[in-house]
């Protein structure tokens, strides 16, 4: 039965890959449909102004991500939460606390947690729901395909955290309160001196230079890290899949396809969940330490 | 056979052979040091723990932490290789 199961995944995976080898490509540049995947085309054009706010792709993956993780809050740790856990009890408390112990104890002081610990949370669920939805095939692409007389758009593997606008505005969110709170807190001439270490006077100008660039660095590492995981993997998997059409030999499939596989399989039960943990740990992390910086 | 690779090797000018050198080195360098790093914390984090197996728990926070910075490093390069590539 499982191996069957196996066998038939793997024939999914092949068969669309046969398909479109035997289509023709143009010769020049067969690759290029591996970056055509994260161009981002309007599907529902809003502009306010000289804001574009237009629904694409990335913005579809994204509401739907809203939902799903306002979703996994309600189901799992509103619905029916009684004395005697159920399966489905016992999985919210188990979200909640990961969310407590590894992300918000971590970084945040004890008096600050419920304060942000709602922000650190929601943004772990968010995170990894939106990863998560990346790697499930949906019917969000902006190619399409003609079934029986009606054309639908075709299953494909998106995550919205592969593009630098979503995981940039995550990150300037974090940014921005790790500042706010720190000013709040400290109070704005206290907060600014925080930055700076004990140092010989020579060395002064030199060392705040350094911790100002660090500040505006956390902003690039705490956005890249995630962005550049997210695209590196759905990358690895359609490269692998897209030497199949590149070198037009559907044979490479015996190799291509299970390397694939097992790409996938590592980013979803390993890189989703890290880089969701990581981004709501740091993002702690950075506020507690704003809030309290002798630490 | 070779002499029609070099003829053709030489009719291009150079610069898609600098983008992917630019982008080979890129993840060639960046996951050099990051395999390194990767190591030496899961290295590290064997020996803590067969010393202390009663920190398990408490290390492996910290584990992955670290893990998910080095691994970042590639990533870093990754980037830096993919610009070259798409912008020059």
């Amino acid at each position: 039965m499982k191996r069957l199961l196996v066998a038939l995944f793997g024939l999914a995976l092949v068969l669309p890959s046969v398909a479109l080898a035997a289509s023709d490509t143009a010769e020049e540049d067969k690759g290029a449909f591996i970056s055509e995947e994260w161009d981002l085309h309007t599907w529902i054009p809003i502009h306010l102004g000289p804001l574009d706010l237009s629904i694409n792709k990335a913005v579809a993956y994204l509401l739907l991500g809203a939902l799903c993780s306002c979703l996994i809050g309600i189901v799992f740790m509103r619905v029916k939460v009684g004395r005697e856990p159920t399966r489905r009890q016992a999985l919210g408390e188990t979200i909640y606390e990961i969310a407590q112990v590894q992300v918000a104890e971590q970084g945040l002081p004890t008096h600050a947690i419920g304060r942000w610990f709602p922000y650190c949370a929601s943004l772990m669920v968010f995170i990894w729901t939106v990863n998560m939805l990346g790697f499930i095939p949906l019917p969000l692409s902006d190619e399409k395909v003609t079934i029986f007389g009606v054309e639908l758009p075709t299953l494909a593997i998106f995550a919205a955290t592969s593009t630098l606008s979503v995981t940039l505005a995550l990150a300037l969110m974090t940014w921005t309160f790790t500042h706010v709170e720190g000013i709040r807190v400290n109070g704005s001439w206290n907060y600014l001196k925080s930055w700076i270490p004990d140092v010989p006077k020579p060395m002064l100008p030199l060392i705040i230079l350094l911790e100002v660039l660090g500040q505006f660095m956390r902003l690039i590492s705490l956005s890249v890290r995630l962005y550049a995981n997210m695209l590196a993997g759905h990358m690895l998997i359609l490269t692998f899949l897209g030497l199949i059409i590149v070198l037009e030999n559907a044979f490479l499939a015996i190799f291509a396809v299970p390397f694939a596989a097992v790409f996938y399989l590592f980013e979803v039960v390993i890189v989703v969940s890290i880089q969701a943990y990581i981004f709501a740990a740091l993002s702690a992390i950075y506020i507690g330490s704003a809030i309290e910086p002798d630490h | 056979m070779l002499s029609t690779f070099l003829v053709l090797a030489a009719a291009d000018d150079g610069v898609d052979a600098g983008k992917a050198i630019a982008l080979a080195l890129g993840i060639g360098l960046g996951s050099l040091g990051a395999g390194i790093g990767i190591g030496n914390i899961f290295g590290s984090m064997i020996q803590a723990v067969a010393r202390q197996p009663e920190l398990r728990g408490e290390l492996q926070g910290i584990q992955w932490l670290g893990f998910a910075l080095t691994e970042a490093v590639v990533f870093y390069g990754l980037i830096g290789g993919l610009l070259a590539y798409v912008l020059v």
